[in-house]
This record gives C-alpha cells, sequence and structure tokens, in this order.
C-alpha cells in the first residue's frame, strides 16, 4: 500500500514537472489568418492596452485615477472601434512576450517606431514625435553648446538599447565623452542628480513629466537648442493581424480630423509634436 | 504633504500585495515542503529520484525565471489560449519555490536527530508514527526554526519579484513615482520591508524561547 502511495506521488510529480513541456501541438494559432485577430478582440469586446505609467503619458493623478495624453487618446479610439479599453499596467521589458502570450492587444505607451520592431509587430501609422535631448545640472547648463563637444571627462548616462544610447555612440558629439549605460531613464536622471554623471540623455516626452516644479529633479534642466535623433511613436499590435491595424487607424485618423487629438494633446503640453495630418 | 500622503499610500497599496503573496506562500510551502522532503527521504527510489530532480530544477533555477515561465509559457504554448491571472502566477511559482526550499530545511532536521532516539522508541514498543510525531517532531521543529526564519525573512523581500509579471507590488509603484520625477519613495519603500520584518524576528526570538525549555 505504501509503496502504491509512493509510486503516484512519484507519477503526479513526474507529470507536473513534465507539464511545462507538453501542450506544443497547438503551435498553429500563432499564425492566425488577417481577420483573426480582430474577430478574436472583436469576440471578446475589450482591448487590452500594455502600458506602463510615465507622465505625461499614463500616469496615475492626485485622486488616483489613470491619466495622461495616452490614456485619453487611447479610451477615445476604442471608443470609434466599437471596443472596451482595459488597461493593463505591464513590465516594458516584457512587452513583446505580452503581447504574443495575448495577455495584453497592444502596446500603447510611446513605442518608438524601429525597423527591428516593425519587423516583429504590426505598427499604426505614426501619431507622434519625439527627439532625444541632454538633462543636466541647471547651474551646468551654460557649459553645453553645439560647437564644442563633450570632453573625456565628461560622462554621459542613457537607458540600455534606448534611441538615447544610439545618440552617445553614433553622435560625433559625444564621441570623447566616457558613456555608461543604465537600465532606466529615471535612474540616468538620478545619476546627473547625484552629480556620478554629468549628462542624461532622455526622451523629450520623458523630461516634460519629470524635470517640473516640484519634483525632485527640479535643479536639472534640458540643454537648449540641442535634440537629437527625432524619432516617431506608434502603437504596437501583434503581426499580421491587418484588419485591426485598418480598424486602429481609420479612427486615429478619424479623431485627426474631428480635432479631438488635437484637444487631447493641448491638455497635456503635446500639440507641437502630433504627427497625424487632417485628411482633406 | 499631501504628497507625502499620496505616496504612502500607493506604496501602502502595493504592499499589500507583498504581504498577501507572502502570506499565501508561507501558508501553503510549509506542508507542500514537508511532503516534498518526505519523498525526498523515501526508500522507494523512483520517488526519492523524481523529488530530488524536482527541487534541484527549482532550486537550481532563478526564481525570476520561474514567474517567467508560470505566467507567459501556457499563453505561448495554447496561442492565448489559456494564461494563469497573474496573482496566480506568482503563487504558484512563489509556493513551488519556497517548498523545494522548506523540504531540505525539513530533510536536514529529521536526518539530525539521532537513531538511537528511534532505536529507544522500538524498544519501548512505539509505533512508527508514535516515534515520529512524538519523540522526533518537536527535536526537528526547535532545530529547524532559525532557519526557517531565515528563509521566511528571505520571502519576504522576495514577493519584489513579481513585479517582473508586472504585478503592482510596491518597488514597482515607487519606481513608477521615479518616472514622475520623485526620487524618495523608492528609499522610503525600504521602511516597509524593514518594519515587516523587524515584526517577524520579534515573533521567531518569542518562538525559539518558548522551545528554550526543550534542550534537544
Amino acid at each position: 500500500m505504501k509503496k502504491l502511495i509512493a509510486l503516484f506521488m512519484a507519477a503526479a510529480m513526474s507529470a507536473s514537472v513534465l507539464a511545462g513541456c507538453g501542450g506544443s501541438s497547438s503551435t498553429e494559432s500563432n499564425s492566425e489568418g488577417s481577420t483573426g485577430d480582430w474577430s478574436y478582440i472583436e469576440e471578446k469586446g475589450d482591448f487590452v492596452i500594455g502600458i506602463t505609467y510615465f507622465e505625461p503619458m499614463n500616469y496615475l493623478d492626485d485622486s488616483g485615477e489613470l491619466t495622461g495624453f495616452e490614456t485619453e487618446f487611447a479610451t477615445k479610439v476604442c471608443e470609434e472601434m466599437g471596443v472596451t479599453p482595459k488597461f493593463q499596467k505591464i513590465d516594458w521589458d516584457s512587452k513583446e512576450v505580452e503581447l504574443n502570450a495575448k495577455t495584453i492587444d497592444c502596446i500603447w505607451n510611446g513605442l518608438t517606431i524601429t525597423d527591428e520592431r516593425k519587423e516583429n509587430m504590426d505598427i499604426s501609422t505614426p501619431y507622434m514625435e519625439n527627439k532625444q535631448v541632454m538633462v543636466v545640472k541647471a547651474d551646468k547648463a551654460s557649459e553645453f553648446s553645439a560647437d564644442k563637444a563633450l570632453t573625456s571627462n565628461v560622462t554621459v548616462v542613457a537607458e540600455k538599447k534606448s534611441a538615447g544610447e544610439d545618440v552617445a555612440k553614433e553622435e560625433e558629439y559625444f564621441a570623447d565623452a566616457n558613456y555608461v549605460s543604465v537600465d532606466s531613464q529615471a535612474k540616468a536622471l538620478l545619476e546627473v542628480k547625484s552629480g556620478t554623471a554629468d549628462v542624461a540623455i532622455i526622451d523629450y516626452v520623458m523630461s516634460i513629466g519629470t524635470l517640473r516644479d516640484g519634483s525632485d529633479y527640479a535643479d536639472l534642466t534640458v540643454v537648449e537648442d540641442m535634440s537629437f535623433a527625432p524619432e516617431q511613436y506608434g502603437i504596437a499590435i501583434r503581426k499580421n493581424s491587418t484588419e485591426t491595424l485598418e480598424k486602429l487607424n481609420a479612427a486615429i485618423q478619424k479623431l485627426a480630423d474631428n480635432g479631438e487629438l488635437d484637444n487631447i494633446a493641448d491638455e497635456y503640453n503635446l500639440k507641437d509634436l502630433l504627427l497625424v495630418e487632417k485628411s482633406k | 504633504m499631501d504628497q507625502f500622503i499620496n505616496v504612502t499610500q500607493q506604496l501602502l497599496k502595493g504592499f499589500g500585495e507583498n504581504s498577501f503573496i507572502f502570506i499565501i506562500t508561507l501558508l501553503l510551502s510549509l506542508p507542500l515542503g514537508f511532503i516534498v522532503s518526505m519523498g525526498s527521504r523515501s526508500r522507494f527510489i523512483p520517488l526519492k529520484l523524481v523529488t530530488k530532480f524536482f527541487v534541484w530544477i527549482i532550486r537550481g533555477t532563478p526564481l525570476m525565471l520561474q514567474l517567467f515561465v508560470v505566467f507567459y509559457v501556457p499563453p505561448l504554448m495554447s496561442g492565448g489560449g489559456f494564461n494563469f491571472s497573474r496573482i496566480n502566477a506568482a503563487l504558484i511559482a512563489f509556493v513551488i519555490n519556497y517548498a523545494a526550499y522548506f523540504s531540505e530545511i525539513f530533510r536536514g532536521g529529521i536526518e539530525a536527530i539521532p537513531k538511537g532516539q528511534y532505536e529507544a522508541g522500538q524498544v519501548l514498543g512505539m509505533k512508527k508514527s508514535q516515534i515520529f510525531f512524538k519523540i522526533v517532531l518537536l527535536q526537528v521543529i526547535k532545530r529547524i526554526t532559525a532557519p526557517i526564519g531565515n528563509e521566511i525573512i528571505t520571502l519576504v523581500k522576495d514577493t519584489s519579484l513579481a513585479s517582473v509579471i508586472a504585478i503592482p507590488e510596491i518597488l514597482m509603484n515607487a519606481k513608477d513615482f521615479s518616472m514622475q520625477g520623485l526620487i524618495w519613495p523608492l528609499f522610503y519603500s525600504a521602511l516597509f520591508f524593514l518594519a515587516f520584518c523587524g515584526v517577524l524576528t520579534l515573533l521567531f526570538s518569542f518562538f525559539e524561547k518558548k522551545l528554550d525549555y526543550y534542550k534537544g
């Protein structure tokens, strides 16, 4: 009897260990047809939007409500598409995994359009422009100018694998400077504030939210008249979901035409950065 | 001041998630760990091997990776057909991981009891189960209190790993504040962990005192 129980336990355990390897037979669903993804979303009725919190895109206001440019924009777009928006906070590093695992239906959080991302995901029409700016201590801002390249005793930080890092590595201006990569843009600012680095290269959009008066970074400033690598924001959805993409783009165009997109952007001081042209 | 209250509220909300994961993990992984330790001490070789293999896999891979596997592998395999909720995935990973560690502590504790005590029990005509529960178990509990306490305190801090599958726990909330230009919440969050671990430390020294009458 005891042996029988032991045998059963052994079987149950090995089954649970092996369970992780099973189930691979249903891989065909990865390459659903062009209509597959939209009908999946339509059937659920909700559109799960993967976000992280950062001002002014998606953040919690003083009463703890989710708000921001992307939040309002996405809510309007979902209204046009006839689905309910559901905001899901994600870890930015696993955004592609989340999308493919269908735990989210899109990434909508100031996602920069790159060739690499276009290969792996479908991306909407660019709706907003962004650029990389230099953040330094306010009292030292006058020391930096475009005609004087940085020397080797200046330390530059940027987020690993970000557009800022590309700028630091490729622009002539930074060629002699000492470069250090950190794991987030917030960390890059912290380095400058604490004096362990002199210059942080971050998104312009990010600098709007973080360097405002009353924040801990109020003593930092963006170096004026110096910006690099303009880039564009888009919304990423699963690869080969043509119909979802069409609906998404149509909804964005409609909001641009009726002026609602302008209004939302205006509210967050982002109007100058909008890219969607009104259709005639 | 408003800001301080707002930050405290958000961090507390996050710490609620940490505490929830902590409590459920503790409640489930201790008994599961005991069962696993029985398995790894079994005289039935296949069961023993399977259990040892299981413990090797769980202790030999990072908990962060295990969280990823539990949450992302089912939907990736089924094309989005099935997934655990984020919190359930976290609980499954934590319970299994901690059960593996606890099982080894239990095993060590049980094997530390001298064979002579079993023999003495047999001489007195006690049944095997009587020997275990009446003679061995209490001594084991006393011996393993310190290592278990160590592991439990590690668990408190490990709960913040749940943020890799986007559970809004305290460190994740604190990091969000740094995206809004506030640095101090990140350091402030340490106080929550310190307070929690402080209470646990007191609790454990109380237990150890209670068990003091029992000189093993």
